[in-house]
């Protein structure tokens, strides 16, 4: 058969269309996609990456709530000038425990990956609270309500974590049991500081930061 | 893609690309070079004279897609695409990260290796040096510090003036740096109590103006008790400890009644992260002469 006369019968024939144009569209998604589904590298935790403390799972709900992710990134690029400006690139085992995971497109901000242990706890309370204290220049929004809330107001984290655990998440029932007490007294403040302070700590020895 | 979980998942990449890469090429060609004169039925025509036609899609068409063809099949020789297939340039996202770190220490590694080495003395006399230098502290330190490194929000402490919370010797400045610092001062708001922690403040307000006070100062015995083995007798401090000066009239954490009183009550605990890994020993080097300069 020719191609003139494969074409003319694909035109002639709608459900035969409809079926060639899935299968001819779906190509590259069986060539790129579905491969990486079964590819263990990306779905492996890598040496050093160990689920959110109940704190710091909070505070990486506050950090989507308040949309810090629309102008922070968390993904460092392999290249000379990123990796010299915030350390070693992103890996993907270091986010198996990121649901969903805030990569983000958009840097109005720094990127954020690595920005665990690279200030004091305290820069970031000031810092949230309003960025112009410590950095005259800044044009990020203050958030100083972070302060005022608890953490735990819902009392809802250990729900959270448990609909964590049932998606694969290496929780028991004890971290579920004890996540209340665990943010007893705690202020969204303090959950997002140990979010922040946890972010890209993952990488494997021997890189620098 | 290097790392595919197994040899099948490799395969099937190549397949599928190769195949409907083949597949394609037939088809274009079949439709531009196809024997004319096949079984063409007869021509359909609708309303007496609205026919169908079969104009041969513009050449044009067809010299593009082949040299998207061409291009395609020598990217994938060229380039890793066929699966766990590296390519013969053996391109990966990590090689050309190395190569790129090591084309940097080639252009650069010889002058910052003799930075690293250097006197800080004959670094501060190179204005250029100085300069990168100030560039370094503003995008490493000045967050903190300010980026005049003035210090900022009464947290952060003055690097320009003469008072070093942990020693201002280059050596002491550099362990600084390196390994950073955690000071540790716990509230006395429990023992004290509110009286106790007013009186107190009130004495060491005296004590760095060099008032003379009673010795039955209840602030004074409180000192005496609580306060000297960290700030020392005449509140020298220590800087092995990290205990500020008293008397030199810097106060990082504020001066007024109020701001004295919170630090007495509830303790302050200033922390400086380590820096060791995020930055070289040219950094650090350039860093210790800007900030040990003479202005």
């Amino acid at each position: 058969m020719s191609g003139i006369g494969l074409h003319k019968k694909l035109e002639e024939n709608t459900g035969l269309l409809i079926f060639g144009i899935l299968f001819v569209s779906s190509i590259g998604g069986l060539a790129q996609v579905m491969p990486s589904l079964f590819q263990e590298s990306l779905r492996t935790a890598t040496e050093n990456t160990t689920v959110y403390s109940p704190l710091e799972q909070m505070g990486r709900d506050i950090y989507m709530r308040e949309g810090c992710s629309l102008c922070h990134s968390q993904q460092i690029r392999p290249l000379l000038a990123e990796v010299e400006r915030y350390g070693p690139y992103s890996r993907a085992g270091e986010f198996v425990y990121d649901r969903p995971f805030l990569w983000g497109s958009k840097r109005t901000g720094p990127d954020l990956h690595r920005v665990g242990g690279k200030y004091s706890d305290e820069w970031h309370r000031l810092h949230l609270i309003n960025p112009r204290d410590v950095v005259p220049k800044s044009i990020m929004p203050a958030y100083p309500w972070l302060a005022e809330r608890e953490a735990n107001a819902n009392g809802d984290i250990g729900r959270r974590l448990a609909a964590l655990q049932k998606l694969g998440h290496p929780y028991d029932a004890e971290d579920i049991a004890t996540a209340d007490a665990a943010l007893e007294g705690k202020t969204e403040l303090d959950a997002v500081v140990a979010y922040l302070q946890k972010l890209g700590t993952a990488y494997g020895p021997g890189d620098k930061p | 893609m290097a790392d595919m979980p197994t040899d099948f998942w490799g395969g099937w990449i190549a397949v599928i690309t190769v195949v409907s890469l083949a597949a394609l090429c037939w088809f274009v060609f079949s439709i531009y070079f196809a024997a004319n004169g096949q079984d063409e039925g007869e021509a359909q025509v609708w309303d007496e004279t609205l026919g169908e036609g079969s104009n041969p899609a513009p050449m044009w068409w067809f010299w593009l897609i082949l040299s998207l063809m061409v291009f395609s099949v020598i990217y994938l020789i060229l380039y890793p695409g066929l699966g766990s297939y590296s390519g013969v340039l053996k391109w990966s996202q990590g090689g050309r990260l190395d190569e790129s770190f090591a084309s940097y220490r080639e252009q650069f590694g010889e002058v910052r290796q003799s930075i690293a080495k250097a006197t800080l003395e004959s670094l501060q006399e190179d204005p250029a040096i100085m300069a990168s230098a100030r560039r370094v502290f503003d995008r490493k330190c000045g967050i903190c510090h300010g980026s005049d490194a003035r210090g900022q929000a009464s947290r952060f402490p003055d690097l320009m003036d003469e008072a070093w919370q942990w020693g201002g010797d280059v050596a002491q400045i550099e362990k600084t740096i390196r390994s950073g610092r955690q000071a540790v001062m716990v509230g006395w708001q429990a023992v004290l109590g509110d009286d106790g922690v007013k009186q107190l403040a009130r004495y060491v307000r005296e004590l760095g103006q060099g008032g003379q006070t009673k010795d039955d100062d209840p602030g004074k015995t409180s000192y005496q008790q609580f306060c000297v083995a960290c700030h020392g007798v005449t509140g020298e401090g220590n800087i092995m400890l990290g205990a500020p000066s008293l008397v030199d009239d810097v106060w990082l954490y504020g001066d007024s009644a109020e701001d004295i009183e919170q630090t007495i009550a509830l303790g302050r605990n200033g922390f400086m992260p380590a820096f060791n890994d995020r930055l070289d020993d040219t950094q650090v080097r350039m860093l210790l002469a800007w900030l040990t300069r003479i202005q």
